[in-house]
């Protein structure tokens, strides 16, 4: 079964995420919605996926699942397992006690083959404690949204809003910033303490203004905005000091998506989900963003899911790519191998539809009919009724994603005809 | 436009707007009696009511007689209430006092209340406690003032005998000192915990008639405002940087609820002052809403002149701070264009 659990490994790279059977169905009035039903992919360290497919086919449900941000209700997780490997970090005072030590090498071996030297243990990102979540959002696992303009607070400064990455997340780097708090009495340390971590005491209030405390949040202060400019820095904004008092109207598209990425990557996280970081922007600049995200990745070795209906995109950036189809995965490979010789007639599909894709949005041209209604869908392949090269197999069996070579999977009959006794039907359709 | 000159543009406008609502309600109390009326009597001689005309200089045209009621008022006369046997002026800050004790306290609840209920029931949306909060919010907004004040009365005062009519009792209000006026605080100056209860014994029903329905319509007002917010982006956003549940709402899902609630706040103050006069009749309240229903009955035209002055001014001054509030919340704010 190894190879079925597993079916888009990438053989040169370990993995830091891998999703498993994934599962996300809605309720409505019509009964429940499968969104996501039954996604496999794994994300490689260091790498950027692409994950594409026609608007609404589940990639925002998906890459959300991996902070815990689907709500329930509506939304229940019917299914699978997102695996995460943290990466190995110096400092390690915001794990929880979920963060496990890798089981051979105990955390200590730097080239341990189970962990690839990480020295951590894989957790379970959908069963995690919501503690633990907290500890992995924005510091190992970080998001930058679709529209910059709706996911910055219109009434917090830029500075207020990045603050708060580094007060959840780093407040031993600040404290370290400012000297400490050791020559401080014991009620002066835990105001200056609480204030690094964006808590407030009963007595704060008052603690903030006796003079010693006064002047240690002033330098708290100083170090965090510090951290801040160079956060914005590194995302090409030119004047960070300004940036840090306007509010979020008064910035361009651009440099409020610049904002984003710098809040995303303030804390050197391991992993990104970048869910559609362009399409709310201006189609000029909307390159020179991708460019930023790709040249920080590359720096960083940072992973990366890049979520897009923008192939054109995905085939300059990516490594590898995910081709989603309603709810499911249809086809997985190296950009290289998928954009060259595509074996799922939905992916053709796509690729035939990309010199059209600067007007067309989510509709593709060449392919007629749109994505199935995902209310309790029929067996089978659901890309069965737009297909040209459908056969009665397919909508009866399913098919599952098979490895073609060790570069490309592809879950279509054409590809692997359906063998008799087939180990990969349902088991619902098995005769008894 | 700068917060500040515009806080400058309107308080220069004030004046002038004070002097049109006044030109209106002058003629429109001209135009409902005669400002003799509450004077008269069948004992008087044709004489005696000539007399009082010419007193109230009845015989000038009417805009001559508003000038002698704006000089009046620049010299500290506002009239003479027959309703009060007095000076509108000596009587008017005694119960100015109890009027805003009993509004201010009112909305001082209302307002903490209905801002933590609509956080409560946003934040619990479709639970059993937003269920039963807005059950208690519909009830709230729905039952009118007085019938609600009558049915306390009955139940409280006269069934239970568990609180009392009125501001005060007689002997306790009179072994203090009241330098300000207001109950309370006069008694904790006094240092006097027996005043202190008996103040806030008398201020409890009235004041939960008047509250109730001003802390429904801001439970709901906010309650509907904190769903919008939750629904946002940036909440999500807020999430994903790791922060705690409870900041998500205080920091940013609740602040961004308090822009469209707080212009709400502002009209449900000036909606307690219309409440008052309902609340101060019913629990004997000797506040300016009871006086000034007096004197609408009875055609005491300075009383009215000068209550309509007053609540005009307020009404104004409130949205001013809503104003300036409203910008201090939200930064896309621009006063003024
Ligand atoms: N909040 C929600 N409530 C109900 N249904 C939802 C919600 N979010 C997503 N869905 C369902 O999940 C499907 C996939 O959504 P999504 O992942 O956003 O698609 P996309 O691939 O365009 O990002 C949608 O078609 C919709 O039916
Ligand atoms: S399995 Fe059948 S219907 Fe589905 S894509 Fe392949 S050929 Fe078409
Ligand atoms: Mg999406």
């Amino acid at each position: 079964m190894t190879s079925i659990e597993t079916p888009t490994e990438n053989p040169t790279r370990p993995a830091i995420a891998r999703v498993q059977g994934l599962k996300v169905h809605f309720a409505s009035k019509k009964g429940p919605v499968h969104a996501v039903d039954g996604v496999d992919f794994d994300i490689a360290d260091g790498e950027m996926l692409g994950l594409v497919g026609e608007t609404g086919c589940g990639k925002s449900v998906t890459g959300r699942a991996f902070l815990g941000l689907i709500p329930q209700p509506p939304a229940r997780i019917a299914g699978g397992r997102i695996l995460f490997r943290p990466r190995r970090r110096e400092d390690t005072s915001e794990d929880t006690p979920e963060f496990r030590p890798c089981p051979t090498c105990k955390g200590a071996d730097i080239v341990c083959a189970t962990c690839n030297g990480s020295g951590y243990d894989t957790l379970d990102l959908l069963a995690v404690k919501p503690r633990t979540m907290r500890a992995i959002r924005g510091r190992r696992i970080a998001m930058i949204f679709q529209d910059p303009g709706k996911a910055l607070n219109p009434i917090l400064t830029i500075g207020d809003q990045l603050a708060e990455v580094f007060l959840q997340h780093a407040s031993a780097d600040l404290l370290a910033d400012i000297g400490g708090t050791g020559d401080m009495g014991g009620l002066a340390a835990g105001a200056v303490g609480r204030a690094a971590r964006q808590e407030s005491g009963r007595l704060d209030g008052i603690l903030s203004r006796v003079p010693p405390v006064r002047g240690h949040l002033r330098r708290l202060r100083a170090a965090l905005e510090d951290r801040i400019a160079a956060a914005l820095a590194e995302t090409q904004i030119s004047n960070p000091r300004r940036v840090i008092r306007s509010y979020p109207h008064e910035l361009s598209g651009g440099m409020r998506q610049r904002v984003m990425i710098a809040q995303a990557l303030a804390c050197d996280p391991d992993l990104i989900i970048a869910d559609e970081p362009t399409t709310a922007l201006d189609v000029t600049i909307q390159a020179k963003i991708m460019e930023l995200i790709k040249m920080l990745q590359e720096k960083r070795k940072t992973s990366v899911l890049y979520i897009s209906h923008d192939l054109s995109l995905v085939r300059r950036t990516c490594d590898r790519v995910v081709v989603m189809y309603a709810g499911r995965v249809a086809e997985v490979g190296g950009v290289r191998e998928v954009f060259a010789a595509p074996r799922h007639p939905y992916t053709r599909g796509l690729l035939d539809a990309i010199p059209r894709s600067g007007e067309t949005r989510g509709v593709l041209a060449s392919i007629p009919g749109t994505v199935p209604e995902l209310v309790s869908p029929p067996p089978g392949c659901r890309f069965a009724d737009r297909c040209v090269h459908v056969m009665p197999e397919c909508t009866r069996v399913n098919p599952t994603l098979q490895p073609l070579t060790p570069d490309q999977s592809v879950s279509c009959f054409l590809a692997h005809p359906p063998a008799p006794g087939a180990a990969h039907k349902e088991p619902e359709l098995q005769e008894t | 436009m700068q917060l500040r000159d515009y806080v400058i543009r309107r308080l220069i406008l004030l004046p002038f707007l004070i002097i049109g609502v006044s030109i209106i309600v002058f003629s429109l109390t001209r135009i409902a009696g005669s400002p003799i009326g509450v004077y008269l009597s069948h004992e008087m001689s044709a004489a005696e009511v000539a007399q009082l005309e010419e007193r109230f200089h009845l015989n000038d045209p009417l805009w001559t007689q508003y000038f002698y009621w704006v000089k009046g008022v620049f010299q500290g006369d506002f009239g003479w209430s027959g309703v009060a046997s007095a000076a509108v002026a000596d009587v008017f800050p005694a119960k100015l006092a109890a009027t805003m004790e009993l509004s201010l306290f009112s909305a001082f609840v209302a307002v903490v209340l209905g801002l933590w209920l609509g956080t409560f029931a946003g934040s619990r949306r479709n639970q059993w406690q937003d269920h039963v909060t807005r059950v208690v919010a519909v009830s709230g907004a729905s039952l009118p003032l007085f019938w609600f004040g009558i049915l306390l009365l009955i139940v409280f005062w006269a069934n239970l005998g568990w609180f009392p009519v009125g501001r005060s009792d007689a002997d306790i209000w009179a072994s203090i000192n009241h330098p300000t006026g207001f109950y309370i605080i006069d008694a904790i100056l006094a240092g006097s915990l027996t005043a202190l209860w008996d103040a806030i014994w008398h201020l409890i029903l009235p004041a939960l008639t008047l509250g109730f329905g001003a802390v429904a319509i801001i439970t709901r007002m906010m309650r509907s405002a904190l769903v919008e917010e939750l629904q946002q982006d940036y909440v999500d956003a807020a999430r994903a940087k790791g922060l705690p549940e409870r900041l998500v709402l205080r920091r940013h899902a609740r602040r961004n609820a308090l822009v469209p609630t707080v212009t709400v706040i502002g009209l449900t103050l000036a909606f307690l002052m219309q409440g008052a006069i309902a609340a101060e009749i019913i629990f004997r309240w000797p506040g300016l809403g009871r006086w000034m229903a007096s004197a609408v009955v009875r055609g005491d035209q300075a009383t009215i002149m000068t209550y309509v002055l007053f609540t005009s001014v307020l009404f104004l001054l409130t949205n001013l701070i809503v104003d300036i509030i409203y910008a201090k919340l939200d930064p896309r704010v621009r006063l003024g264009d």
